[in-house]
């Protein structure tokens, strides 16, 4: 993606913000409205985005290449997100921890169970019981 | 002796337990983050945000400035032993202090380190209780205008002095100006920008776009990179720095310090540029400038007194005028709204128990740092043989369930992994964080002193050049935009290339 994939990007995104700044009104310089402040934001951008797109414009694109660990992570952790009010906070957090820890480096069956747990156990510990955060029981009640 | 009875006050709140208690983890937490590569001060802070919902204002702000200072004694660590500083400020102990631990002198550079923290660090504090108080009165006199136009230079400064191009640095600041404008109106109370979503009624909090950024995007970042690291294997004896050791770095630490303290007052330079020059400076000041970078202890004693310094003056712009000048204060800064406090002039009249709180805790944080350092110096070395793929594992958990502990909402938790992926590819595409967050805490303060001026002026522009302090600020802002143009290289630019590289 590089300069010009990211000014396309900024680029993009200063249009939609003097759009919804237009929407919102612009009010006058002696009473500026709700979208004063954002248009003139995204002109800015415009401009900005536009010099990255120059910049960017003859250099040779390079092949994306994202990590699979990084993929994974984020994988885990919004599947984490989306996930804890059904199974509870304990499950949820065993399973993301065990994921996590073998995403790290592979290590055996039985050291995954042991950290897993104790990072679970540590952490409802200090949030559940002693900053009394309340977590999600989920459909098995823990 | 009014200022010597409001320390006497400050103290009656620092010495309450709980403070003292909220203080101690503070430093033990910084001096952590410091001692850890990958995770600095603005991130360890982020993390730890949900965790002040449930502590009161002054203790919070004890544990949360415990940590800024806290990391500027552990960073040094890292970078003396193993060669990685723990963060940013502590590069250019590196220069000297690793030559010093592989020539056996992994002790005294330790040892001037703390001792130089200490003594910087306390200079400081002094400073911090003179100035801010005075800096707050003067503020009174500011309008809209002089916000606005503080506030431009600030965001200038601090985007001017960032690695990478302005260019990028400047459509950072612009992405968190205009996040900032996200949520309610504060002038007419309608909505904008929330295209329908109900969560983005109150805008972008902080606590989530900080820990996304800093604490799950510095995780995913490093993921993506090789997790092994240098395992320091010398023993570590003779902290105390010698007779001789103590001469070479006496006035270092003195010039660190004042070098330290007054940069660190100004928007942009934080902690990292000031230790470059101080280096610099004692590299002219030596006799023997050839030898630097092969051991000479006033490279550390220098930069580490700098660093302590001006992370007390930080504190000024943060406290005095309610502006940060760097990614730790500006979270700062949302952790004073988080906690119900109005940051400006009035600040330190309406809770001086916060200020005088603050600063009192400075004081004894730093011997509790001297305490931490000297003795406990093996405990670090054993936490850096921690490895990173289990410190990853254990960010991203703080940063899940901090998240969710703000407000019981697993939406705020996918939000929170949402900016986890942003500050990924920000860093990944050579972007910065910083000017963003700065700009999303100082934005909704810039557009309401902007439209207040122009009301104020009948919609003239001028108002912000009329007014002689207005005029300095946002002349200095031009200047710093435009000075690219003619000079081929930024302050602080190399400096930072040295650590990347």
């Amino acid at each position: 993606m590089g300069e010009l994939g990211s000014g396309l990007f900024f680029f993009g995104l200063s249009l939609l913000v003097m759009w919804e700044s237009l929407r919102v009104g612009l009010g006058t310089l002696r009473e500026p409205g709700s979208g004063f402040i954002s248009f003139c934001l995204g002109v800015i951008l415009s401009i900005l985005s536009l010099l990255l797109i120059l910049r960017g414009w003859g250099l040779q694109a390079s092949r994306e290449h994202f990590p699979r660990r990084v993929i994974l992570a984020l994988v885990f952790v919004v599947l984490y997100s989306l996930v804890l009010e059904t199974i509870g906070f304990v499950l949820a957090t065993f399973l993301l921890v065990g994921l996590l820890f073998r995403l790290g480096e592979p290590r055996p069956w039985w050291a995954l169970l042991g950290m897993s747990l104790s990072v679970t156990f540590l952490a409802y510990l200090v949030f559940g019981i002693v900053l009394h955060v309340y977590f999600p029981r989920g459909f098995l009640g823990f | 002796m009014e200022t010597l009875q409001s320390l006497a006050y400050g103290f009656s709140i620092f010495l309450q337990p709980t403070n003292l208690i909220y203080s101690f983890v503070g430093v033990v937490m910084g001096t952590l983050i410091g001692v850890l590569p990958g995770l600095g001060p603005g991130g360890a802070i982020s993390l730890l945000l949900p965790i002040i919902f449930h502590a009161p204002a002054v203790s919070a702000m004890i544990m949360l400035a415990g940590i800024v200072y806290g990391a500027m004694y552990g960073g040094s660590i890292t970078s003396i032993l193993v060669n990685i500083p723990g963060e940013v400020a502590s590069v250019v102990t590196c220069f000297d202090g690793h030559p010093m631990a592989r020539q056996g002198r992994a002790g005294p550079a330790l040892g001037i380190a703390a001792f130089g923290s200490f003594i910087a660090g306390t200079c400081g504090i002094i400073g911090l209780m003179s100035f801010a108080p005075a800096l707050a009165n003067f503020a009174l006199r500011f309008g809209p205008p002089e916000y606005f136009s503080l506030a431009v230079m600030s965001l200038t400064l601090v985007t001017y002095i960032t690695r990478g191009s302005i260019n990028r640095s400047l459509i950072m600041a612009c992405i968190g100006l205009i996040m900032s404008t996200v949520g309610m109106d504060p002038i007419t109370s309608r909505t904008r920008f929330t295209f329908g979503l109900p969560a983005l009624i109150d805008g972008f909090e902080l606590i989530f776009v900080a820990m996304g950024l800093f604490g799950m995007g510095e995780v995913l970042l490093n993921l993506g990179q090789s997790m092994k690291r240098e395992a320091f294997k010398t023993r570590v004896k003779n902290l105390l720095p010698n007779r001789r050791d103590w001469k070479d770095s006496a006035k270092p630490i003195a010039r660190g310090t004042v070098i330290g303290f007054f940069l660190g007052i100004l928007p942009g330079f934080g902690n990292a540029i000031p230790t470059f020059i101080s280096y610099a400076v004692e590299k002219k000041f030596s006799k023997y400038p050839e030898k630097f970078g092969t051991g000479m202890i006033e490279g550390v004693a220098g930069p580490e007194a700098t660093n302590n310094a001006s992370s007390s003056g930080t504190f000024i712009p943060l406290l005095s005028l309610g502006i940060p000048v760097n990614v730790s204060t500006s979270i700062l800064l949302g952790a004073l709204m988080i906690l119900g406090l109005q940051p400006g002039p009035l600040l330190i009249s309406s809770n001086p128990d916060v200020f005088w709180g603050v600063v009192a805790s400075m004081y004894i944080g730093n011997v509790m740092l001297l305490v931490l350092n000297i003795p406990l110096i093996g405990l670090w070395v054993q936490v850096l043989k921690i490895p990173y793929s289990i410190l990853a594992v254990l960010i991203v958990m703080f940063c899940q369930i901090g998240a969710y502990s703000v407000n019981h909402s697993t939406a705020d938790v996918l939000l929170m992994n949402i900016f986890g992926l942003a500050g990924y590819l920000i860093k990944r595409y050579e972007f910065e964080g910083g000017p963003l967050i700065l700009a999303l805490v100082l934005g909704r303060m810039l557009e309401n002193n902007l439209r207040r001026s122009l009301m104020l002026s009948d919609g003239s522009p001028a108002i912000f050049f009329l007014r002689p302090l207005s005029a300095v600020f946002i002349v200095t802002a031009i200047v710093i935009l435009i000075s690219p143009l003619f000079t081929r290289q930024r302050i602080g630019k190399k400096a930072i290339d040295m650590k990347d590289d």
